[in-house]
């Protein structure tokens, strides 16, 4: 249906970039978040400050063998020894069983899924057994005594060989992954010669695939192109490092466990550890208000933390596990590796024809990742090709255990794709940001293949106008003016789409407003820094129309009452969550009125709430918000929490049980519609600078410019652009693994030779900007942004570094000096072909 | 024995005052001592638990051994004198700006400001397989991981493989070796002074041992020869990330040049083999020609003479030759006696520039 | 709540073994320790100690400390769990990322890297002696609130370390020195850019100060 002309020019007026913080009070506007003193001043506490009474400790022994079975451990030389407590052995921890989830499903246990402990290791570094002792140096000198006894098990470290012929598999049931008929399976696939018969030319082998689908029709998109090209490339297997390893405090009270540990998701993470140790989540209570780095690595915690708690109530002392850095390289997960090739079909003007994509996505040891399924799906979207086929597989190998890294598959797709579009620009005369401005995607976009005859959808999106607006703040056509060459300099200038999904829907908020007149906010987000554990309660505060001051935010303690909340993995804390205290603050204003009513007569519609009062309409009788709290406990059942609304997920429930008659207690959920799935879209600038003589090169400019909704508090969405950016931009510039195939083992382990980026691999001056368009389909208008950048981040650097150097310098990420100088030297790219680690 | 790493074995601390009593306790303890300056490749084998010393020595308490004073024939720096101090030193930058260049570009700050010159030039070689504790012959075992047909080997040795084919790390011994300095080193039986390139020990002489020294001795002071003062210096480091990482590759020259030609000339390269290289036959082709692109070309050529690839490092062989390039080329460009800051801080000025 | 106030120089639970290895320690170190002045004499055909513990003296936040530190012991361990000072955090412990900066003599140092027994009567000031006794922040701590540097925080107490060591000796720096400055720490959440602009502006309010 057409919209009217007043239609229209509305829509147009509501699709238009805004200042941060036009028509709010508190959203979009800068604010010192409540964390920030204890953090400056040392004071904050992560998982390994604690220190209890009687405090035990505990070490690891990894697996010095990248697969194997143990047949002896011989700890009696340990145990023997004064202050060594206990030893622990994967026969102590709990069988993993089927679980129920939030929507009733019962989850089958996964076979082939990670333990805290194992007797048969899937990769050199799997945790196989701990000690405890009064003391680490006990701990380390109790190892040294212990024998293990391992049987070596066939193992392959490159998922391209598991493929070949004859090929090992990582395991006894085989080597790919399957969707069987209780979720997935491990199955054999072995590919066949002729498949390989361009692998040492670069072409990635593109044998039977274990899952595909297709829209359109691909084969008319190539015949009808004006180009078509066919590429290969190999993105990193990159480990999150995050700096805090994941350590994890453990010690049992009248039959609780306590955990202190570190998480992205507070509420979400209690029922991870109570399915991994058995218990039911009325006995778990974590403790995790601060934590030192996610990206996708510690979503709902990670099973190893189990082990501290195992061990405590067997020694009924508190046990502290910490984690070196070595050990965070092997358990603290990793981006899956995804070797990617992709013909793409282009008009003239460089509008794509069709996709036919294919990835083999190198899983880890343990639960398939499989990140080339689902950068699939946002190749589609991204591009917007008219037809698409995916196929692709998902392949164990005896390596570490992968999980979502931001942007999981969002990064690859992107950094597989960009670099053919950044080549079929030049060879179409096309200008890139032109290129990709015609394969943008715009408003409620289409993406993935259709499911019942039909195809899903965006809720909006603006990236055509983020993409203008960026070319001309990086001031792209002057760039583009410049000399390429000076000296043995070589300047090139990159820009990348990019996005990533942006928000989910359906959880609840929790506000108690005290007999003090204070706003308490319960928030069940993790706190990462990444600060939406406070800015989503701005949109409640917003609502209420209440000054900052009075608003307290309660976080990090699950004794304390959390709503049911979103686990903060996908970028969807900032969405959904807002939308939670957008309902809560809502329904706490009804509630409030209702108060009022019941106190000072009249009905709840007499009533309006402003200023911290709830008043009479045209002035007159109201109430304080703390006559209100003291009035709500005097009222009971649903006003003071000794009711929940019947809606509410039975966690909040619980939550509101919990904090009965500590004021006016309001609990309610998201109900809001939404109309499509939510994604947030970054275009992605950069300019570096290579030195032909030695390959080395620098990042000297960078701008990433966002559609992500209205923007909630600049400071942390900057911080999440940039960081983001960077986190892609290491993916380009240096992070990876390195392994030694022949024994499995890992050579590179330490940050010199795993290289995250350090200040000085950035530049000093790197920019951000946001449209502040909000989304049509979500109160407030807020997306996530955490994951929407990082693809980006990595692709414009590569698309730059082409445009300086050519298309045939490099074949895989990241791109280091001995890279572009040896291909320059041949004049051809130089490198091993189709292997993430070397 | 089942393997843990990342807490230190105990050992015996003995924390002597003077350079006499350090060398004492050294000879007393043999081969169970254990020399700490600054302690970054000290404790890194240590808290690895590879290397389990009885009696560690640290020499944080000698203060005769730290400090830069001038001699009659230029600068003596003693061993324990910190990168920072070095980098920072107005006589150092003044007239051997290359040293200062090179301490600069090592690691970062705060292992600046803990590393010592002593430790830096003895520190160890830094092959992952050896360092990840694999019983590879460096380590007295009789295989060389590295060197195998699917060894990871990038960062590996183009010249001087015996067996072993790490690469020495250091940064600032190129320097060194082009400013010509002499190594002081005590012994029992008395008091050495060698020439910097022949304080490193190749694996064709002692494939378990990196320099000369022997248990008991100790390195006491570098000294700096006054010929190089003020000469013209060129110094380049090419490394993955700018902060932390070991070079790929690093060069050093120093040019006393006669109008535009060179009239003497001494260049080294690091990261390219197991000790130190000093390009002598690349020295004796330049001198007498102009210090210019042709001269430079042909150095290039020449160094890289003889060069022999491992299966990932074939790259090393156009950096070394671009890089010798430079230092020869470079040599003509006048240039500060002393460098206002680090070459990156330079390069990332030119880059933004 | 388990949380205890850290300011002990035993460690409850371990005191039988570190006991026993104290004494060990003594034994054997005999006359050796027992040296005022720390000062090694050349004794000889000395057994090896465990581990042994000694009670020395240290200035941290200028205060005199007396604790009890193994010979093997790091300045970071002995801040952390012998001082309760946690603010220093260990993020590898092999002065690759910076997080355990302190300062040392006004130096920053990695205090992972540091043997605690080397930095005796030297002055130690960490995260939690930069405020003032009145709870008035440091000017760099005051501009990272007030520019919302940082985000997990915990690379933050080692980079204000850096930062006020590195500002000590060079008041006004420009953005690309800065950098280089703190140079020697490492932000996983890669929040660089928040970092810089923050410490520039702790590097204006300290010239004020």
């Amino acid at each position: 249906m057409a919209d009217t002309p007043q239609e229209s020019a509305m829509k147009a007026e509501q699709e238009k970039p805004r200042p941060y913080g036009t028509g709010y009070r508190l959203i979009g506007h800068d604010y010192k978040t409540p964390d920030l003193i204890a953090k400056v001043t040392g004071r904050s506490k992560y998982a390994e400050d604690f220190r209890a009474e009687g405090m035990l400790f505990c070490r690891l022994v990894l697996s010095q063998m990248p697969h194997g079975r143990i047949r002896r451990i011989d700890a009696s030389r340990a145990l023997a020894m004064p202050g060594v407590k206990a030893v622990l052995t994967a026969d102590d921890i709990p069988a993993q069983a089927d679980f129920l989830n939030d929507n009733g499903q019962t989850i089958k246990a996964n076979q082939w899924g990670e333990r805290a402990l194992t007797n048969e290791p899937m990769f050199f570094g799997a945790p196989i057994l701990a000690v405890a002792a009064v003391d680490e140096l006990t701990c380390a000198e109790a190892i040294e005594k212990i024998d293990i006894e391992m049987e070596p098990l066939p193992f392959v470290i490159d998922p391209l060989e598991s493929l070949r012929p004859g090929g090992k598999n990582p395991h006894a049931d085989g080597n790919v992954w399957t969707r069987g008929k209780s979720g997935e399976e491990l199955t054999e696939l072995k590919w066949t010669d002729a498949d390989f018969a361009e692998y040492e030319q670069g072409r990635l082998p593109m044998g039977k695939p274990m899952g595909e689908w297709s829209y359109g029709d691909v084969e008319g998109g190539f015949r009808d192109a004006a180009l078509v090209l066919d590429e290969s490339f190999v993105t990193p297997d990159v480990s999150h490092q995050c700096l805090e390893p994941r350590t994890a405090m453990a010690y049992w009270q009248n039959g609780k466990l306590y955990l202190h540990t570190g998480t992205q998701s507070t509420y979400q993470t209690v029922p991870a550890i109570a399915r991994w140790l058995n218990l039911r989540t009325d006995q778990v209570v974590l403790i995790s208000e601060y934590t030192g780095g996610g990206f996708g690595s510690k979503v709902t915690g990670t099973v190893i933390m189990i082990i501290p708690a195992i061990l405590s109530r067997k020694l009924n002392a508190p046990v502290m596990m910490r984690i070196s850095r070595e050990e965070e390289h092997y358990i603290g997960r990793a981006r899956p590796s995804v070797l990617g090739r992709a013909k793409i079909g282009f008009a003239k003007d460089g509008r794509i024809t069709a996709i036919d994509y294919y990835t083999v996505t190198n899983s880890g040891g343990y639960e398939n990742n499989d990140n080339g399924a689902s950068s699939a799906g946002i190749v589609s979207l991204l591009y917007q090709p008219p037809a698409m086929r995916w196929r692709g597989v998902s392949v164990m190998t005896n390596t570490p255990t992968r999980s979502a890294q931001s942007a999981p598959g969002g990064l690859q797709g992107i950094t597989i794709i960009e670099p053919i579009l950044a080549q079929a620009a030049r060879k179409l005369g096309v200008d890139q940001v032109a290129l990709r401005r015609v394969n943008s995607p715009e408003g409620k976009a289409e993406y993935g293949p259709p499911s019942h005859g039909q195809r899903t959808h965006v809720t909006s999106c603006f990236l055509k106008q983020a993409l203008d607006l960026g070319a001309e703040q990086f001031q792209w056509k002057e760039r583009l003016a410049r000399p390429r060459r000076v000296g043995s300099k070589a300047r090139g200038v990159g820009v990348a789409l990019s996005c990533y999904v942006g928000g989910t829907i359906g959880f609840d908020g929790l506000i108690v407003i005290t007999p003090e007149g204070r706003v308490r906010f319960h928030s069940g987000i993790g706190n990462l820094g990444t600060e939406s554990v406070i800015d989503v309660h701005r949109a409640g505060a917003e609502v209420l129309g209440v000054p900052w001051e009075i608003c307290d935010v309660v976080w990090g303690d699950t004794s304390k009452g959390m709503p049911y909340t979103c686990a903060s993995g996908g970028s969807q804390t900032t969405h959904a969550m807002t939308r939670a205290a957008y309902a809560v603050a809502t329904e706490c204003k009804q509630k409030l009125k209702e108060v009022a009513a019941k106190s000072l007569g009249g009905s709840p519609e007499d009533y309006e709430v402003g200023n911290a009062r709830v008043y009479r309409k045209g002035g007159g009788a109201g109430l304080s918000f703390a006559q209100a709290g003291q009035k709500a406990i005097a009222l009971g059942g649903i006003y003071d929490g000794h009711e929940a609304p019947d809606d509410v997920h039975k966690a909040t429930r619980a939550a509101v049980a919990a904090v009965a008659g500590q004021g006016l207690v309001v609990a309610a959920r998201d109900k809001a519609p939404r109309d499509g799935n939510t994604f947030s879209y970054v275009a992605s600038f950069a300019e570096v600078e290579v030195d032909l003589d030695t390959g080395k090169y620098y990042i000297t400019d960078f701008l990433a410019y966002g559609d992500v909704g209205t923007v909630l508090h600049p400071h942390s969405l900057g911080g999440q652009m940039l960081g983001r950016s960077t986190l892609g931009i290491a993916h380009a510039i240096g992070q990876k693994w390195v392994y030694d195939p022949e024994y499995g083992a890992p050579v590179a382990r330490r940050f010199y030779q795993n290289k995250p980026p350090t200040i000085l691999d950035v530049p000093v001056n790197m920019q951000w900007a946001a449209l502040n368009i909000p989304d049509p389909e979500t109160p407030v208008g807020a997306r996530g942004v955490g994951e929407p950048p990082v693809g980006g981040g990595c692709a414009s650097i590569l698309n730059a570094l082409s445009d300086a150097l050519g298309d045939d310098n490099f074949e895989r990420a990241p791109v280091y000096a001995d890279t572009i100088l040896a291909s320059y030297e041949a004049g051809r790219p130089l490198q091993h072909p189709l292997m993430a680690s070397i | 024995m089942a393997v843990i790493r990342d807490v230190m074995p105990a050992f015996d601390l003995l924390q002597p005052e003077s350079a006499g009593d350090a060398q004492k306790l050294l000879q007393q303890h043999g081969s169970d001592a254990w020399v700490m300056a600054g302690g970054m490749d000290s404790l890194d084998w240590l808290k690895d638990r590879i290397k389990k010393p009885g009696v560690l020595v640290d020499l944080s308490g000698v203060e005769e051994l730290k400090g830069v004073r001038a001699t009659g024939d230029g600068v003596e720096i003693g061993a324990m004198t910190t990168l920072t101090e070095i980098a920072n030193h107005p006589g150092i930058r003044k007239n051997y700006g290359l040293l200062a260049q090179a301490v600069e570009l090592v690691a970062s700050p705060q292992i600046r400001n803990q590393a010592t010159l002593g430790g830096n030039v003895s520190q160890d070689v830094r092959c992952w397989y050896y360092r990840g504790g694999w019983p590879c012959y460096r380590a007295g075992g009789n295989i060389c991981f590295a060197d195998t047909p699917v060894g990871r080997n990038r960062e590996h040795a183009i010249f001087g493989a015996n067996r072993c084919v790490a690469v020495h790390p250091s940064d600032s011994v190129p320097a060194l070796i082009a400013l010509d300095a002499k190594f002081v080193v005590q012994t029992s039986g008395g008091e050495r002074v060698v020439d910097a390139e022949d304080y490193f020990v190749g694996p064709e002489d002692d494939i378990t041992r990196i320099n000369m020294l022997r248990p008991g001795d100790l390195l006491t002071a570098i000294r700096i020869p006054a010929a190089w003062a003020g000469a013209r210096f060129y110094f380049e480091k090419v490394r993955d990330r700018n902060v932390w990482d070991f070079p790929l590759m690093n060069v050093a020259s120093a040019a006393r040049l006669n109008g535009g030609t060179i009239a003497e000339i001494r260049i080294a390269v690091n990261a390219v083999s197991p000790r130190p290289m000093r390009l002598q036959a690349v020295e004796a082709a330049v001198r007498g020609r102009a210090a210019d692109a042709d001269t430079g070309e042909m150095a290039g050529k020449l160094a890289v003479e003889g060069a022999v690839p491992l299966q990932y490092n074939a790259y090393k062989i156009p950096l070394m030759r671009n890089l010798v390039k430079r230092a020869v080329a470079g040599a003509g460009q006048p240039q500060g006696s002393s460098t206002l800051a680090s070459n990156a801080l330079a390069q990332e000025a030119t880059c933004r520039s | 709540m388990p949380e205890t106030d850290n300011l002990r120089t035993e460690e409850g639970p371990s005191t039988e073994i570190t006991r026993r290895r104290f004494i060990l320690g003594v034994i054997a170190g005999g006359a050796v320790v027992g040296a005022a002045s720390y000062r090694i004499l050349a004794p000889g055909g000395r057994g090896r100690s465990f581990g042994g513990e000694r009670l020395i003296t240290l200035n941290v936040n200028g205060k005199p400390r007396r604790v009890e530190v193994m010979k093997q012991e790091t300045l970071a361990w002995t801040l952390r769990y012998k001082l309760g000072l946690t603010g220093t955090k260990l993020g590898c412990d092999r002065a690759e990322c910076g997080a355990c900066t302190v300062l040392v003599d006004d130096v920053p140092h990695y205090s992972c890297s540091l043997l605690t027994n080397t930095v005796r009567g030297r002055k130690v000031t960490t995260i939690e002696g930069l405020a003032a006794d009145d709870g008035t922040l440091h000017p760099v701590q005051q501009a990272v609130v007030e520019a919302q540097g940082f985000q997990c925080a915990f690379c933050m107490s080692g980079f204000v370390m850096a930062t006020v060591g590195y500002l000590k000796a060079h008041p006004s720096p420009t953005r690309t020195e800065l950098a280089h400055g703190i140079s020697g720490n490492l932000c996983r959440c890669q929040d660089y850019m928040k970092i810089l602009d923050a410490m520039m502006l702790g590097a204006e309010k300290m010239r004020r100060a």
